[in-house]
C-alpha cells in the first residue's frame, strides 16, 4: 500500500503543470498542449456533468438513499415522491458518476501522455488526426461506444434495478404513492426463517432441477436425432420435412401451450376420442395428475423446443468432416459408435453454450405449466401446485401478490443457482477445456 | 468509405437518441408543470368539484368494449358533445385496454379521465387515491340506485366514507335454458304448483332429477352443466348457506368465510351437481363450448351472466338454421326457446335429494360496472358531467335496451323490466352478494377455484379414494381454503 502511495506521489510529482491543472479543469492540459479541439471537448463533458449533478444528479442520488420523504396525495393534489421512480434515477446518476470518473481518469492519462510526447519530442496529434484514429486504429471504440451506452441503459440499469429492489420493502400495501424503504437483508431472512416457505421451496427446488436436466436432455437428443434423420441422404423431401418442425417452431409458444391445454382436457378431442371409444374421460391435466400431468408438460416443452436444436444442428452436422466417418468405418466401428466418438463430441463442442442457455431457459421455463396447468394450490404445497417450477411459485408469491421486494429476492436466489450450475457445467464441458480441439 | 458510413450511420442514430431523450424532458416537464399546477390546487378531495365547468377541455373515457362494438358509447358521447357544445366540452373514446393501470398511468398523464369498470377493479385504485370521490349525493342518480350497489364503491379514509364510483349496471349469474327441450309432459310432470313455469328451473331439486332422467334416456345428454371451476358462479352456492368471501360485509380482510356457516351445505349440492354432469365440469375448457352445446342440445341448461345472452341466442340460432329453418324462423324460434332467467331455489337442507325440503332463495355473487373520475384529470368538473349525463335515465334506458344490461337504476330497471327488474331486485334484497371492493379479493380465486376443481373430481373418483363423503370433510375442505387466502394475503404483509 504505501509502495502504491509513494509511486503516485512520483507520478504526480513528475506531472506537468498542465496535467496538474486538467485535473481540475478537465482539458485544460489538452488544451495547453495545443490539442484544443480535444481540449473543449473534455471540458464540455466536465461542464455538462456539473450541470446535471447541480440541476438533479445529487438529488437522485439523495433520493436513491431516502427514497422518497414525501407521500403523494392526488385527492389533496399533493404530487410527492415516487420512491420506485427516485430509485431508477439514483441508479442512472451512480452510473454517470461513473462514467464521469472514467472520463475524468481517461483524461489525466491523456493529458500526461501528452506531456511525455512533448517531452520526448514527439508531435501531438491534431483534432482531426484524433479523430481519424477513431476510424483507423480506434475503429472499436466508434461502433462500440452506442451498443456498450445501450448496455447499460437497457441492460445493467434493469439488472441494478431489480437487485437492489430486493432490499426494499417495495410491493403489498407498499406501492406508490406510499413511500417504499430500505430494508436490507430482510426479505432474505424472511425467505428463510418463514417456516411454511421451506418444504415447499426444496419440493420444487427437486422438480425444477429434475425438469431442466430431463427436458433439456429431451429436447437435445430429439433435435440432434431428427437433424441427423433428415441429414440422411435416403430420406426425400428433406425442405418439406424440415418444415413441419419450423412451423410448430414459429407458432407463439403460449398459443402451443393453450392448444395444447384444450387438446388434454376433459372436453378437449383426446378425451371426445376416449369416450366416443367406450372409455372414460382422463384426467390428463387435472389436480390428481401430478406426474402425467408433469410427463405432459415434458413432452409439449420438447414440442416446441425441438426445432431450434434441430435446426442449430443441422447446420454444425453440416460442418462434419466426413473423411473422419470414412475412416472409422474402415477401423470397423459401427454406426452407433460413429455418433458416439465423433458425431456427438463434435455437436456437443459446438453447443455447450446453447445447451446451458436451454438449461437455464428450461429451468426458469414460466409458461409450460403455467399455461397448461395454472390456477391450483395443492396440499402439502404452500401456495403451489405440484407442476410448478420455481418460477411460477415467485410468481405466485409475488407478482400475484404484488411482493415485488420478495420476488426480486427469490430471483437472485434462482440466479444463484442456475448461474452456480451453468458455471460448473461449462467449466467441465470441452468446449471450455479442449477450446482447440475443432478449431 | 464503409467505415465513414458506419460512422454517419452511428452519428444519426445518436442524434435520435438525443431527440428522443429531448423530447421526453419534455414531456416530463411539462408534467412536472402540471404536478405543480395541481399541487397549487390543494383541493381535499371532492372539493375540486366546484361546479365550474371547465371550457374547451377533452375528456378521454374509457368504456366497456362492448358498449364500443354495439353503437352506444358513440351514441353517448354524441349525445353529451351536442349538450355542452356550448362549453366546448368534448368526450372522445380513451383507446386504451381495459386492463389500463391507472396508478401506474395516471400520473404521468397516460390514463382516461373517466373510466367505466367493475366496483372491484375502481375500488383498488381508490386505496391509492388514484381516483377521486364523488359528490355523489348531489347527484340525480343518487336515490334510484340501492345503497348497496353504493356501497360497493365506498371507502374510508381517516375515519371518513367517501364513494367513488357511479353505479350503471349490476352482473350476477342466470340461468340460460331451453324451452323446446322440456319433456313434452312438463306441465302435468314438471309443474307441481301449477304456476307454468317448469319446476326444474324453479329450484335445483327438480333440476337435479331432471338431469338425471334426461341422461338416462340418452347418455350424450345433460341436464344442468356448467364448470364448477369458477369461483364466480360456484361461490353463489356456499353464501346461500352461511358463507361470505370477507367479513364486515366484505371488508374485512382478516375474517374469510368460506366455510362459514353451514356454508358446506352448499358445497354439498356442488358435489351432487356435479355427479349429474360429466368430467367436463371439473376443468374451465366448456365455458367456451356452453354456447354451442346447449343450441345443439346436449345440454338443457347452463349458468353465464346477461351479457352473453346473444351469443346464446346466435348459436340457438345457427343451429335452427343447420336443421332446416330459414335465418327469420331461426330467429324467431331462438327468441322464442332461449330463456334466461334468475336462479332456482336450493333446498334448505342443502341435499338435492331433499324432495320435502323447504326452498331458500339462491345466492350470487355480482358485481356492478359503474363510471368513475381519475384523479389525474385536468377537467374534473366536466368529467363529472359527463358521469351525470351517462347515468341519467335516458342514457341508462337506452344503454339496458342497446346492450341488454340490467341497470342500477330503480327506474330504468322498472322500464326494461323482464330480467333487468329481476336483478335490479336481487340486488336491494341482498339476493346478489357484490364481489368484494378491496383489493385483497385478488387472493381469493385460485385457492377457491382449486377446491371447486377438487369437489367436482371427487364426483368421477372411485368410492374408496373420495375425499368429501360428508358435510364435517366438505367443511374441512373449505377451512382449508379460508386458510389458503388467509395465507395468501398474510403471509409475506
Amino acid at each position: 500500500m504505501r509502495q502504491k502511495i509513494k509511486s503516485a506521489a512520483t507520478w504526480f510529482s513528475d506531472c506537468s503543470s498542465k496535467v496538474k491543472l486538467s485535473m481540475l479543469i478537465m482539458g485544460s492540459g489538452q488544451f495547453g498542449y495545443g490539442a484544443k479541439g480535444k481540449g473543449l471537448l473534455y471540458f464540455l463533458v466536465e461542464v455538462t456533468v456539473i450541470y446535471y449533478f447541480i440541476t438533479r444528479g445529487f438529488g437522485d442520488i439523495a433520493g436513491f438513499f431516502t427514497l422518497g420523504t414525501t407521500k403523494g396525495d392526488a385527492w389533496l393534489g399533493v404530487a410527492g415522491d415516487n420512491s420506485v421512480i427516485m430509485l431508477l434515477m439514483g441508479i442512472f446518476a451512480w452510473i454517470v458518476l461513473v462514467a464521469f470518473l472514467v472520463i475524468y481518469v481517461g483524461n489525466v492519462k491523456d493529458a500526461y501522455a501528452m506531456q511525455k510526447r512533448v517531452e520526448q519530442g514527439k508531435q501531438i496529434l491534431t483534432f482531426r488526426e484524433e479523430l481519424s484514429e477513431f476510424l483507423d486504429k480506434k475503429f472499436y471504440v466508434t461502433v462500440l461506444v452506442l451498443p456498450v451506452i445501450g448496455v447499460f441503459v437497457f441492460n445493467i440499469l434493469p439488472i441494478i434495478f431489480m437487485i437492489l429492489i430486493a432490499f426494499t420493502n417495495y410491493g403489498g400495501d407498499i406501492v406508490p404513492p406510499e413511500l417504499v424503504d430500505w430494508v436490507g437483508f430482510e426479505n432474505f431472512s424472511r425467505l428463510l426463517t418463514l417456516t411454511r416457505f421451506a418444504p415447499t421451496f426444496f419440493r420444487i427446488l427437486g422438480w425444477n432441477i429434475l425438469w431442466a436436466v430431463v427436458s433439456t436432455a429431451l429436447n437435445y437428443f430429439v433435435g440432434l436425432g431428427l437433424a441427423l434423420l433428415l441429414d440422411k441422404e435416403c430420406v426425400k423431401g428433406k425442405a418439406i420435412w424440415r418444415a413441419f418442425p419450423v412451423l410448430a417452431y414459429a407458432i407463439p409458444g403460449f398459443i402451443t401451450l393453450l392448444a395444447f391445454k384444450f387438446m388434454f382436457s376433459y372436453g378437449g378431442p383426446i378425451n371426445q376420442m376416449i369416450t366416443d371409444g367406450g372409455g372414460t374421460a382422463i384426467g390428463f391435466l387435472d389436480l390428481d395428475a401430478k406426474w402425467m400431468a408433469r410427463f405432459i408438460g415434458l413432452l409439449v416443452n420438447c414440442w416446441i423446443s425441438t426445432p431450434s436444436i434441430m435446426l442449430l444442428a443441422t447446420g454444425i452436422l453440416s460442418n462434419r468432416d466426413t473423411s473422419l466417418y470414412e475412416a472409422a468405418r474402415i477401423d470397423g466401428a459401427g454406426r452407433w459408435k460413429q455418433f458416439q466418438k465423433l458425431t456427438l463430441p463434435f455437436v456437443l463442442f459446438s453447443t455447450m453454450p446453447v445447451l446451458i442457455g436451454q438449461f437455464i431457459g428450461n429451468f426458469n421455463n414460466f409458461g409450460i405449466f403455467y399455461f397448461l396447468r395454472g390456477g391450483l394450490y395443492m396440499d402439502g404445497y404452500f401456495l403451489a401446485s405440484d407442476t410448478d417450477l420455481l418460477i411460477n411459485w415467485l410468481y405466485n408469491l409475488s407478482i400475484d401478490n404484488n411482493y415485488y421486494c420478495i420476488g426480486a429476492a427469490i430471483s437472485l436466489i434462482i440466479f444463484l443457482i442456475t448461474s452456480a450450475i451453468s458455471l460448473i457445467v461449462y467449466i467441465k464441458s470441452p468446449s471450455y477445456r479442449e477450446e482447440d480441439t475443432f478449431q | 468509405m464503409r467505415r465513414r458510413i458506419a460512422v454517419l450511420l452511428m452519428v444519426v442514430l445518436a442524434m435520435q437518441t438525443v431527440a428522443a431523450c429531448g423530447s421526453e424532458k419534455e414531456t416530463a416537464g411539462g408534467e412536472a408543470g402540471k404536478e405543480s399546477a395541481s399541487a397549487q390546487t390543494q383541493s381535499s378531495g371532492s372539493s375540486v368539484f366546484t361546479g365550474e365547468l371547465e371550457q374547451n377541455v377533452t375528456i378521454r373515457v374509457l368504456e366497456n368494449d362492448t358498449a364500443i362494438s354495439k353503437g352506444y358509447f358513440d351514441e353517448l358521447i354524441t349525445a353529451f358533445n351536442e349538450e355542452y357544445a356550448e362549453y366546448g366540452i368534448t368526450a372522445v373514446d380513451a383507446n386504451m385496454d381495459q386492463y389500463l393501470d391507472l396508478a401506474n398511468d395516471g400520473p404521468y398523464g397516460y390514463g382516461p379521465d373517466v373510466l367505466y369498470q367493475a366496483n372491484d377493479i375502481i375500488m383498488q385504485y381508490a386505496t391509492g387515491k388514484h381516483i377521486y370521490p364523488l359528490p355523489v349525493e348531489q347527484m340525480e342518480c343518487y336515490s334510484q340506485i340501492p345503497q348497496t350497489a353504493w356501497a360497493a364503491y365506498q371507502t374510508v379514509v381517516d375515519g371518513t366514507t367517501y364513494t367513488c364510483g357511479v353505479p350503471v349496471n349490476v352482473q350476477a349469474p342466470m340461468l340460460f335454458y331451453r324451452t323446446d327441450l322440456l319433456p313434452e309432459d312438463w306441465e302435468s310432470e314438471w309443474d307441481d304448483n301449477e304456476n307454468q313455469i317448469p319446476d326444474m328451473v324453479e329450484n335445483w331439486t327438480d333440476m337435479y332429477e331432471y338431469s338425471i332422467s334426461r341422461h338416462a334416456e340418452d347418455s350424450s345428454r345433460y341436464g344442468y352443466m356448467k364448470s364448477l371451476y369458477d369461483v364466480y358462479f360456484s361461490s353463489g352456492f356456499l353464501f346461500t348457506y352461511g358463507g361470505y368471501v370477507f367479513g364486515d360485509n366484505n371488508t374485512n380482510p382478516e375474517d374469510i368465510g368460506f366455510a362459514a356457516g353451514e356454508a358446506e351445505k352448499g358445497a354439498q349440492v356442488l358435489l351432487q351437481l356435479a355427479g349429474v354432469m360429466n368430467e367436463e365440469c371439473i376443468d374451465d375448457t366448456i365455458t367456451t363450448n356452453a354456447y354451442s352445446k346447449l343450441a345443439d342440445g346436449t345440454y338443457f341448461a347452463t349458468m353465464s351472466t346477461p351479457d352473453v345472452y346473444s351469443t346464446f341466442l346466435g348459436e340457438l340460432q345457427l343451429a335452427y338454421e343447420s336443421e332446416g329453418m330459414s335465418a327469420t324462423e331461426a330467429e324467431a324460434a331462438a327468441k322464442e326457446n332461449l330463456v334466461m332467467t334468475t336462479l332456482p331455489k336450493l333446498p334448505e337442507s342443502g341435499d338435492l335429494t331433499d324432495e320435502n325440503a323447504e326452498c331458500v332463495d339462491t345466492k350470487a355473487m355480482g358485481g356492478v360496472n359503474g363510471y368513475a373520475v381519475s384523479a389525474y384529470t385536468k377537467a374534473p368538473n366536466a368529467c363529472l358531467a359527463f358521469v351525470e349525463f351517462a347515468t341519467s335515465y335516458e342514457m341508462v334506458a337506452k344503454r339496458s335496451e342497446m346492450l341488454g344490461i340490467a341497470p342500477a337504476r330503480e327506474d330504468a330497471a322498472e322500464a326494461a323490466g323482464g330480467i333487468a327488474q329481476m336483478l335490479y331486485a336481487n340486488l336491494e334484497n341482498g339476493t346478489t352478494v357484490l364481489m368484494p371492493s378491496v383489493q385483497e379479493v385478488s387472493q381469493i380465486w385460485t385457492p377457491a377455484q382449486t377446491f371447486f376443481t377438487d369437489l367436482a373430481k371427487d364426483a368421477f373418483r372411485e368410492e374408496d379414494e373420495k375425499k368429501y363423503t360428508d358435510l364435517p370433510s366438505l367443511k374441512e375442505g373449505l377451512e382449508q381454503v379460508d386458510t389458503q387466502i388467509y395465507d395468501a394475503i398474510f403471509t409475506l404483509k
